[in-house]
Protein backbone atom coordinates (compact mmCIF):
# COMPACT_ATOMS: atom_id res chain seq x y z
CA UNK A 1 0.00 0.00 0.00
CA UNK A 2 1.26 3.47 -0.81
CA UNK A 3 -0.20 6.54 0.72
CA UNK A 4 0.56 9.82 -0.98
CA UNK A 5 0.13 11.90 2.14
CA UNK A 6 1.39 10.22 5.32
CA UNK A 7 -0.69 12.61 7.41
CA UNK A 8 -4.01 11.64 5.83
CA UNK A 9 -5.32 9.68 8.81
CA UNK A 10 -8.80 9.36 7.32
CA UNK A 11 -7.67 7.99 3.94
CA UNK A 12 -9.84 5.01 2.99
CA UNK A 13 -6.73 2.82 2.61
CA UNK A 14 -5.73 3.66 6.18
CA UNK A 15 -9.18 2.73 7.40
CA UNK A 16 -9.10 -0.53 5.45
CA UNK A 17 -5.61 -1.52 6.64
CA UNK A 18 -4.51 0.50 9.68
CA UNK A 19 -1.72 -1.96 10.47
CA UNK A 20 0.28 -1.14 7.34
CA UNK A 21 -0.07 2.62 7.72
CA UNK A 22 0.60 2.90 11.46
CA UNK A 23 3.32 0.26 11.20
CA UNK A 24 5.14 2.49 8.75
CA UNK A 25 4.85 5.42 11.15
CA UNK A 26 6.11 3.27 14.03
CA UNK A 27 9.19 2.26 12.05
CA UNK A 28 10.06 5.79 10.98
CA UNK A 29 8.83 8.08 13.76
CA UNK A 30 7.06 6.49 16.73
CA UNK A 31 6.04 9.92 18.05
CA UNK A 32 4.86 11.91 15.04
CA UNK A 33 3.30 15.37 14.67
CA UNK A 34 0.44 15.15 12.17
CA UNK A 35 0.44 18.60 10.61
CA UNK A 36 -2.77 18.16 8.70
CA UNK A 37 -4.96 17.32 11.71
CA UNK A 38 -2.75 19.08 14.30
CA UNK A 39 -2.24 16.18 16.65
CA UNK A 40 0.49 13.83 17.85
CA UNK A 41 0.36 10.20 16.74
CA UNK A 42 2.14 7.74 19.07
CA UNK A 43 2.73 4.28 17.60
CA UNK A 44 5.66 2.66 19.51
CA UNK A 45 4.93 0.21 22.35
CA UNK A 46 7.32 1.73 24.85
CA UNK A 47 6.10 5.27 24.13
CA UNK A 48 2.43 4.28 24.44
CA UNK A 49 3.01 2.56 27.80
CA UNK A 50 4.93 5.57 29.14
CA UNK A 51 2.19 7.91 28.03
CA UNK A 52 -0.57 5.82 29.62
CA UNK A 53 1.25 5.42 32.92
CA UNK A 54 1.91 9.19 33.21
CA UNK A 55 -1.65 10.43 33.50
CA UNK A 56 -0.44 13.62 35.17
CA UNK A 57 1.06 14.68 31.83
CA UNK A 58 -1.70 13.34 29.60
CA UNK A 59 -5.24 14.31 30.53
CA UNK A 60 -8.23 12.18 29.55
CA UNK A 61 -10.58 15.19 29.62
CA UNK A 62 -10.27 15.58 25.86
CA UNK A 63 -13.86 16.62 25.23
CA UNK A 64 -13.77 19.37 27.85
CA UNK A 65 -10.44 20.81 26.78
CA UNK A 66 -10.58 20.65 23.00
CA UNK A 67 -13.05 22.27 20.64
CA UNK A 68 -12.59 20.16 17.51
CA UNK A 69 -15.69 19.93 15.31
CA UNK A 70 -17.09 16.43 14.64
CA UNK A 71 -15.20 14.45 12.01
CA UNK A 72 -16.28 13.20 9.49
CA UNK A 73 -18.42 16.39 9.24
CA UNK A 74 -22.11 16.41 10.18
CA UNK A 75 -25.08 18.24 8.62
CA UNK A 76 -24.89 21.98 9.44
CA UNK A 77 -28.35 21.94 11.07
CA UNK A 78 -27.14 19.20 13.45
CA UNK A 79 -24.07 21.04 14.75
CA UNK A 80 -25.89 22.11 17.95
CA UNK A 81 -26.60 18.42 18.71
CA UNK A 82 -22.86 17.97 19.00
CA UNK A 83 -22.91 20.11 22.16
CA UNK A 84 -25.44 17.69 23.67
CA UNK A 85 -23.11 14.79 22.82
CA UNK A 86 -20.13 16.63 24.32
CA UNK A 87 -21.97 17.41 27.54
CA UNK A 88 -23.11 13.80 27.82
CA UNK A 89 -19.70 12.28 27.17
CA UNK A 90 -17.75 14.74 29.32
CA UNK A 91 -19.35 13.26 32.46
CA UNK A 92 -18.34 9.69 31.65
CA UNK A 93 -15.61 8.00 33.64
CA UNK A 94 -13.31 7.65 30.63
CA UNK A 95 -13.11 11.46 30.31
CA UNK A 96 -12.20 12.11 33.95
CA UNK A 97 -8.83 12.89 35.52
CA UNK A 98 -7.65 12.43 39.07
CA UNK A 99 -8.73 13.08 41.75
CA UNK A 100 -12.32 12.83 40.46
CA UNK A 101 -11.53 9.76 38.36
CA UNK A 102 -10.20 7.79 41.34
CA UNK A 103 -13.28 8.54 43.46
CA UNK A 104 -15.61 7.49 40.65
CA UNK A 105 -13.62 4.42 39.73
CA UNK A 106 -13.50 3.25 43.34
CA UNK A 107 -17.30 3.11 43.30
CA UNK A 108 -17.53 0.79 40.28
CA UNK A 109 -14.18 -0.99 40.36
CA UNK A 110 -15.00 -4.01 42.52
CA UNK A 111 -17.97 -4.94 40.33
CA UNK A 112 -15.66 -5.50 37.34
CA UNK A 113 -12.62 -7.22 38.84
CA UNK A 114 -11.57 -10.75 37.86
CA UNK A 115 -13.08 -11.99 41.12
CA UNK A 116 -16.32 -10.08 40.54
CA UNK A 117 -16.73 -11.06 36.89
CA UNK A 118 -16.32 -14.83 37.15
CA UNK A 119 -19.88 -15.14 38.38
CA UNK A 120 -20.94 -13.96 34.91
CA UNK A 121 -19.28 -16.81 33.05
CA UNK A 122 -22.23 -19.25 33.33
CA UNK A 123 -24.62 -16.56 32.11
CA UNK A 124 -22.37 -15.69 29.16
CA UNK A 125 -21.87 -19.36 28.26
CA UNK A 126 -25.59 -19.95 28.34
CA UNK A 127 -26.30 -16.87 26.21
CA UNK A 128 -23.74 -18.02 23.60
CA UNK A 129 -25.36 -21.47 23.47
CA UNK A 130 -28.86 -20.02 23.12
CA UNK A 131 -27.85 -17.69 20.31
CA UNK A 132 -25.96 -20.42 18.43
CA UNK A 133 -28.83 -22.91 18.85
CA UNK A 134 -31.03 -20.40 17.10
CA UNK A 135 -28.55 -19.51 14.34
CA UNK A 136 -26.89 -22.86 13.56
CA UNK A 137 -29.72 -24.45 11.49
CA UNK A 138 -29.72 -21.49 9.09
CA UNK A 139 -26.33 -22.34 7.64
CA UNK A 140 -25.40 -18.68 7.31
CA UNK A 141 -25.43 -15.46 9.30
CA UNK A 142 -24.33 -11.89 9.36
CA UNK A 143 -21.99 -12.50 12.29
CA UNK A 144 -22.13 -8.81 13.18
CA UNK A 145 -25.85 -8.28 13.64
CA UNK A 146 -27.09 -11.84 14.24
CA UNK A 147 -24.52 -12.84 16.81
CA UNK A 148 -21.83 -10.33 17.80
CA UNK A 149 -24.20 -7.43 18.50
CA UNK A 150 -26.81 -9.57 20.23
CA UNK A 151 -24.58 -11.20 22.85
CA UNK A 152 -23.21 -8.13 24.68
CA UNK A 153 -26.63 -6.46 24.86
CA UNK A 154 -28.03 -9.56 26.56
CA UNK A 155 -25.20 -9.53 29.06
CA UNK A 156 -25.42 -5.80 29.75
CA UNK A 157 -29.23 -5.90 30.06
CA UNK A 158 -28.80 -8.53 32.76
CA UNK A 159 -26.12 -6.45 34.51
CA UNK A 160 -28.37 -3.41 34.44
CA UNK A 161 -31.22 -5.43 35.87
CA UNK A 162 -33.49 -4.65 32.90
CA UNK A 163 -36.76 -6.64 32.93
CA UNK A 164 -36.88 -9.42 30.33
CA UNK A 165 -39.73 -7.85 28.34
CA UNK A 166 -37.72 -4.61 27.90
CA UNK A 167 -34.74 -6.29 26.26
CA UNK A 168 -35.79 -5.61 22.68
CA UNK A 169 -36.30 -1.95 23.52
CA UNK A 170 -32.87 -1.77 25.15
CA UNK A 171 -31.37 -3.34 22.01
CA UNK A 172 -33.04 -0.60 19.93
CA UNK A 173 -31.54 2.07 22.16
CA UNK A 174 -28.13 0.36 22.10
CA UNK A 175 -28.26 0.29 18.28
CA UNK A 176 -28.90 4.03 18.26
CA UNK A 177 -25.95 4.66 20.58
CA UNK A 178 -23.76 2.80 18.07
CA UNK A 179 -24.25 5.73 15.67
CA UNK A 180 -21.54 7.48 17.73
CA UNK A 181 -19.06 5.53 15.65
CA UNK A 182 -20.57 6.03 12.17
CA UNK A 183 -19.61 8.43 9.42
CA UNK A 184 -22.98 9.47 7.97
CA UNK A 185 -23.57 13.25 8.17
CA UNK A 186 -26.98 12.77 9.83
CA UNK A 187 -25.63 10.41 12.53
CA UNK A 188 -26.14 12.83 15.43
CA UNK A 189 -29.93 12.53 15.01
CA UNK A 190 -30.22 8.81 15.87
CA UNK A 191 -27.35 9.10 18.36
CA UNK A 192 -28.91 11.89 20.44
CA UNK A 193 -32.31 10.19 20.20
CA UNK A 194 -30.68 7.07 21.66
CA UNK A 195 -28.97 9.06 24.41
CA UNK A 196 -32.21 10.78 25.42
CA UNK A 197 -34.14 7.51 25.14
CA UNK A 198 -31.65 5.87 27.47
CA UNK A 199 -31.91 8.70 30.01
CA UNK A 200 -35.71 8.48 29.88
CA UNK A 201 -35.65 4.70 30.18
CA UNK A 202 -33.09 4.54 33.00
CA UNK A 203 -34.43 7.38 35.18
CA UNK A 204 -37.23 5.28 36.75
CA UNK A 205 -34.80 2.33 37.14
CA UNK A 206 -32.47 4.61 39.09
CA UNK A 207 -35.33 5.88 41.23
CA UNK A 208 -36.38 2.31 42.03
CA UNK A 209 -32.84 1.50 43.16
CA UNK A 210 -32.72 4.63 45.27
CA UNK A 211 -35.61 3.12 47.22
CA UNK A 212 -34.54 -0.56 47.08
CA UNK A 213 -30.95 -1.37 46.12
CA UNK A 214 -30.20 -4.66 44.33
CA UNK A 215 -26.93 -6.24 43.22
CA UNK A 216 -27.06 -4.85 39.69
CA UNK A 217 -24.75 -2.28 38.11
CA UNK A 218 -27.21 0.61 38.33
CA UNK A 219 -27.43 0.00 42.09
CA UNK A 220 -23.64 0.27 42.28
CA UNK A 221 -23.80 3.69 40.59
CA UNK A 222 -26.73 4.73 42.78
CA UNK A 223 -24.55 3.84 45.79
CA UNK A 224 -22.07 6.37 44.42
CA UNK A 225 -24.83 8.95 44.16
CA UNK A 226 -25.80 8.36 47.79
CA UNK A 227 -22.23 9.05 48.93
CA UNK A 228 -22.04 12.17 46.78
CA UNK A 229 -19.43 10.86 44.28
CA UNK A 230 -21.86 10.69 41.33
CA UNK A 231 -24.55 13.20 40.42
CA UNK A 232 -27.85 11.84 39.06
CA UNK A 233 -26.81 12.92 35.57
CA UNK A 234 -23.48 11.11 35.97
CA UNK A 235 -25.29 7.94 37.06
CA UNK A 236 -27.34 8.08 33.86
CA UNK A 237 -24.53 8.88 31.42
CA UNK A 238 -22.28 6.23 32.95
CA UNK A 239 -25.03 3.64 32.57
CA UNK A 240 -25.04 4.65 28.91
CA UNK A 241 -21.25 4.29 28.87
CA UNK A 242 -21.56 0.70 30.05
CA UNK A 243 -24.03 0.01 27.28
CA UNK A 244 -21.93 1.59 24.54
CA UNK A 245 -18.44 0.60 25.69
CA UNK A 246 -19.48 -2.98 26.30
CA UNK A 247 -21.40 -3.27 23.03
CA UNK A 248 -19.28 -1.84 20.22
CA UNK A 249 -16.01 -3.26 21.57
CA UNK A 250 -17.33 -6.78 22.15
CA UNK A 251 -18.90 -6.81 18.69
CA UNK A 252 -15.52 -5.92 17.22
CA UNK A 253 -13.67 -8.51 19.29
CA UNK A 254 -16.01 -11.23 18.03
CA UNK A 255 -16.05 -10.12 14.38
CA UNK A 256 -12.37 -9.23 14.02
CA UNK A 257 -11.44 -12.45 15.81
CA UNK A 258 -13.74 -14.59 13.66
CA UNK A 259 -12.35 -12.94 10.52
CA UNK A 260 -8.79 -13.65 11.66
CA UNK A 261 -9.72 -17.32 12.14
CA UNK A 262 -11.34 -17.48 8.69
CA UNK A 263 -8.16 -16.07 7.17
CA UNK A 264 -5.95 -18.44 9.19
CA UNK A 265 -7.62 -21.86 8.95
CA UNK A 266 -4.60 -23.54 10.54
CA UNK A 267 -5.24 -21.54 13.73
CA UNK A 268 -8.94 -22.42 13.59
CA UNK A 269 -8.04 -26.13 13.39
CA UNK A 270 -5.68 -25.64 16.30
CA UNK A 271 -8.43 -24.09 18.43
CA UNK A 272 -10.87 -26.82 17.42
CA UNK A 273 -8.44 -29.47 18.62
CA UNK A 274 -8.54 -28.00 22.14
CA UNK A 275 -11.23 -25.30 22.54
CA UNK A 276 -11.26 -25.41 26.33
CA UNK A 277 -7.52 -25.28 26.69
CA UNK A 278 -6.81 -22.62 24.07
CA UNK A 279 -9.78 -20.24 24.36
CA UNK A 280 -8.01 -18.01 26.86
CA UNK A 281 -4.80 -17.46 24.89
CA UNK A 282 -6.71 -17.31 21.60
CA UNK A 283 -8.86 -14.47 22.92
CA UNK A 284 -5.73 -12.53 23.94
CA UNK A 285 -4.28 -13.01 20.44
CA UNK A 286 -7.51 -11.83 18.81
CA UNK A 287 -7.33 -8.75 21.05
CA UNK A 288 -3.73 -8.12 19.98
CA UNK A 289 -3.87 -8.95 16.30
CA UNK A 290 -6.82 -6.79 15.24
CA UNK A 291 -7.99 -4.90 18.33
CA UNK A 292 -11.60 -3.68 18.80
CA UNK A 293 -10.27 -0.20 19.54
CA UNK A 294 -7.49 1.03 17.26
CA UNK A 295 -6.66 4.22 19.11
CA UNK A 296 -7.75 6.70 21.75
CA UNK A 297 -6.89 10.28 22.64
CA UNK A 298 -5.31 12.28 25.41
CA UNK A 299 -4.47 15.96 25.68
CA UNK A 300 -1.18 17.19 27.14
CA UNK A 301 -1.77 18.69 30.60
CA UNK A 302 1.71 20.26 30.60
CA UNK A 303 4.77 20.40 28.35
CA UNK A 304 6.33 16.94 28.20
CA UNK A 305 9.10 15.07 26.34
CA UNK A 306 8.13 11.80 24.64
CA UNK A 307 10.27 9.84 22.22
CA UNK A 308 12.63 12.78 21.79
CA UNK A 309 9.81 15.20 20.89
CA UNK A 310 8.42 18.05 22.94
CA UNK A 311 4.66 17.92 23.30
CA UNK A 312 3.18 21.26 24.35
CA UNK A 313 0.41 21.73 26.88
CA UNK A 314 -3.00 21.60 25.20
CA UNK A 315 -1.87 19.55 22.18
CA UNK A 316 -3.87 16.43 21.33
CA UNK A 317 -2.14 13.06 21.44
CA UNK A 318 -3.58 9.97 19.73
CA UNK A 319 -2.07 6.67 20.81
CA UNK A 320 -2.44 3.69 18.52
CA UNK A 321 -2.75 0.39 20.35
CA UNK A 322 -3.20 -1.42 17.03
CA UNK A 323 0.34 -0.38 16.15
CA UNK A 324 1.93 -0.87 19.60
CA UNK A 325 0.52 -4.42 19.50
CA UNK A 326 2.66 -5.12 16.43
CA UNK A 327 5.87 -3.60 17.74
CA UNK A 328 8.65 -6.11 16.94
CA UNK A 329 10.68 -5.00 19.98
CA UNK A 330 8.00 -6.66 22.15
CA UNK A 331 6.30 -9.27 19.94
CA UNK A 332 8.15 -11.88 17.92
CA UNK A 333 6.84 -12.07 14.35
CA UNK A 334 4.20 -9.48 15.25
CA UNK A 335 2.24 -9.79 12.00
CA UNK A 336 1.64 -13.49 12.56
CA UNK A 337 -1.70 -14.59 14.07
CA UNK A 338 -0.61 -17.17 16.64
CA UNK A 339 -3.26 -18.24 19.14
CA UNK A 340 -0.69 -19.87 21.40
CA UNK A 341 1.29 -16.64 21.84
CA UNK A 342 2.58 -16.27 25.38
CA UNK A 343 3.37 -13.89 26.95
CA UNK A 344 1.04 -11.52 25.14
CA UNK A 345 1.25 -8.10 26.80
CA UNK A 346 -0.97 -6.36 24.22
CA UNK A 347 -2.27 -2.88 24.94
CA UNK A 348 -5.80 -3.38 23.65
CA UNK A 349 -7.23 -2.69 27.11
CA UNK A 350 -4.88 0.26 27.58
CA UNK A 351 -2.71 0.58 30.68
CA UNK A 352 -2.44 2.74 33.79
CA UNK A 353 -5.31 4.29 35.73
CA UNK A 354 -7.77 4.09 32.82
CA UNK A 355 -7.10 0.39 32.10
CA UNK A 356 -10.36 -0.93 30.65
CA UNK A 357 -12.87 -1.41 33.44
CA UNK A 358 -14.63 -4.11 31.42
CA UNK A 359 -11.48 -6.04 30.48
CA UNK A 360 -12.39 -9.15 32.44
CA UNK A 361 -15.94 -9.19 31.09
CA UNK A 362 -14.60 -8.81 27.53
CA UNK A 363 -12.21 -11.69 28.17
CA UNK A 364 -14.96 -13.93 29.52
CA UNK A 365 -17.17 -13.09 26.51
CA UNK A 366 -14.36 -13.67 23.99
CA UNK A 367 -13.36 -16.96 25.60
CA UNK A 368 -16.91 -18.28 25.68
CA UNK A 369 -17.61 -17.15 22.09
CA UNK A 370 -14.50 -18.65 20.48
CA UNK A 371 -14.81 -21.83 22.54
CA UNK A 372 -18.51 -22.13 21.66
CA UNK A 373 -17.92 -21.53 17.94
CA UNK A 374 -14.98 -23.94 17.77
CA UNK A 375 -16.94 -26.71 19.46
CA UNK A 376 -19.75 -26.55 16.89
CA UNK A 377 -18.47 -25.40 13.51
CA UNK A 378 -15.74 -27.11 11.53
CA UNK A 379 -15.25 -24.32 8.99
CA UNK A 380 -16.63 -20.87 8.25
CA UNK A 381 -16.68 -19.42 4.73
CA UNK A 382 -16.62 -15.71 4.11
CA UNK A 383 -19.60 -14.85 1.87
CA UNK A 384 -18.25 -11.60 0.45
CA UNK A 385 -15.15 -10.34 -1.32
CA UNK A 386 -15.55 -6.81 -0.06
CA UNK A 387 -15.33 -6.15 3.63
CA UNK A 388 -15.90 -2.59 4.75
CA UNK A 389 -15.10 -0.86 8.01
CA UNK A 390 -16.83 2.07 9.69
CA UNK A 391 -14.89 5.28 8.98
CA UNK A 392 -13.44 5.65 12.47
CA UNK A 393 -10.03 6.42 13.89
CA UNK A 394 -11.03 4.94 17.21
CA UNK A 395 -12.88 1.70 16.48
CA UNK A 396 -12.04 -1.21 14.20
CA UNK A 397 -15.64 -1.96 13.28
CA UNK A 398 -16.73 -4.06 10.33
CA UNK A 399 -19.94 -2.88 8.69
CA UNK A 400 -21.03 -6.45 8.07
CA UNK A 401 -19.58 -9.98 8.29
CA UNK A 402 -21.58 -12.49 6.24
CA UNK A 403 -20.41 -16.06 6.80
CA UNK A 404 -21.74 -19.54 6.11
CA UNK A 405 -21.01 -23.12 7.17
CA UNK A 406 -21.98 -26.65 6.23
CA UNK A 407 -23.68 -28.42 9.12
CA UNK A 408 -22.40 -28.68 12.65
CA UNK A 409 -19.72 -31.04 13.83
CA UNK B 1 16.80 -20.97 51.44
CA UNK B 2 15.07 -17.60 51.32
CA UNK B 3 11.40 -17.81 52.15
CA UNK B 4 9.14 -16.53 49.39
CA UNK B 5 7.38 -13.31 50.47
CA UNK B 6 3.68 -13.72 51.22
CA UNK B 7 2.65 -10.67 49.22
CA UNK B 8 4.26 -9.69 45.93
CA UNK B 9 3.39 -8.12 42.56
CA UNK B 10 3.88 -9.96 39.27
CA UNK B 11 5.38 -7.37 36.93
CA UNK B 12 4.49 -9.41 33.87
CA UNK B 13 0.84 -8.69 34.69
CA UNK B 14 0.84 -5.32 36.49
CA UNK B 15 -0.53 -2.56 34.25
CA UNK B 16 -0.07 0.25 36.75
CA UNK B 17 -3.77 0.71 37.40
CA UNK B 18 -2.79 1.96 40.87
CA UNK B 19 -5.93 0.86 42.67
CA UNK B 20 -3.72 -1.04 45.15
CA UNK B 21 -1.73 2.13 45.84
CA UNK B 22 -5.01 3.88 46.65
CA UNK B 23 -6.35 0.98 48.73
CA UNK B 24 -3.27 0.08 50.78
CA UNK B 25 -0.77 2.94 50.41
CA UNK B 26 1.36 1.67 53.27
CA UNK B 27 2.04 -1.58 51.40
CA UNK B 28 2.11 -0.72 47.69
CA UNK B 29 4.00 2.06 45.91
CA UNK B 30 4.64 2.77 42.25
CA UNK B 31 8.20 2.33 40.98
CA UNK B 32 9.86 4.31 38.19
CA UNK B 33 8.11 2.18 35.51
CA UNK B 34 4.80 2.97 37.22
CA UNK B 35 4.24 -0.60 38.29
CA UNK B 36 3.32 -1.54 41.85
CA UNK B 37 5.85 -2.79 44.34
CA UNK B 38 5.51 -3.97 47.89
CA UNK B 39 7.33 -1.46 50.06
CA UNK B 40 6.21 -2.89 53.43
CA UNK B 41 4.04 -6.02 53.80
CA UNK B 42 3.00 -4.83 57.27
CA UNK B 43 2.24 -1.29 56.17
CA UNK B 44 -1.54 -1.75 56.27
CA UNK B 45 -4.10 -4.09 57.80
CA UNK B 46 -4.23 -7.60 56.29
CA UNK B 47 -7.83 -6.95 55.11
CA UNK B 48 -6.62 -3.99 53.08
CA UNK B 49 -4.05 -6.16 51.32
CA UNK B 50 -6.75 -8.73 50.53
CA UNK B 51 -9.00 -5.96 49.21
CA UNK B 52 -6.19 -4.64 47.01
CA UNK B 53 -5.49 -8.13 45.66
CA UNK B 54 -9.17 -8.87 45.03
CA UNK B 55 -9.60 -5.56 43.21
CA UNK B 56 -6.50 -5.80 41.01
CA UNK B 57 -7.87 -5.67 37.44
CA UNK B 58 -5.22 -8.06 36.14
CA UNK B 59 -4.73 -10.34 39.15
CA UNK B 60 -1.11 -9.22 39.46
CA UNK B 61 -1.02 -9.20 43.28
CA UNK B 62 -0.07 -12.53 44.82
CA UNK B 63 -1.04 -13.18 48.40
CA UNK B 64 -0.25 -16.34 50.36
CA UNK B 65 -1.75 -17.02 53.77
CA UNK B 66 1.25 -16.41 56.07
CA UNK B 67 0.12 -19.18 58.44
CA UNK B 68 -1.01 -21.99 56.13
CA UNK B 69 0.89 -21.18 52.93
CA UNK B 70 -2.37 -21.38 50.95
CA UNK B 71 -2.49 -19.10 47.89
CA UNK B 72 -5.32 -16.59 48.42
CA UNK B 73 -4.77 -14.43 45.31
CA UNK B 74 -4.88 -14.49 42.38
CA UNK B 75 -7.70 -16.98 42.39
CA UNK B 76 -7.58 -19.86 39.94
CA UNK B 77 -10.51 -20.12 37.55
Amino acid sequence: MTIADLDDLFDSDVNADPHAYFGRLRETEPVHWNERFKLWVVTGYEEVVWLLRHHEYFSSAVIKTTTEPPYPPVNPEDVSLFDTVRQFRAEQLVEKDRPEHLEMRQVVHAYFTPTGMQRWRPFVRNAVTELLDEIAPRGRMNALTDFAAALPVRVIAQMMGVPFEDREYLRELADKILWANRGEPYRLQPLTAGMQGLIDYCTPLVEQRQAHGTDDFISVLVGGEKTGVFTRYQVLVNTALLLFAGHETTMNLICNGLLAFIRHPDQWDRLRADPDGLARLATEECMRYDPPVKSTQRVAAQDVELGGKTIRKGERVRWIMASANRDPTVFEEPDRFDIGRQPNPHLSFGSGIHYCLGATLARVEGQEVFRGLAERFSRFTLDTDELEYQPSLQFRSLKSLPVSWKGES
Amino acid sequence: MTKKPWVWVDHACCVGNAMCVATAPGVFVHNAARQSEVIDPDGDRFEKILEAAANCPTGAIHVVDPQTGEQLFPKAY
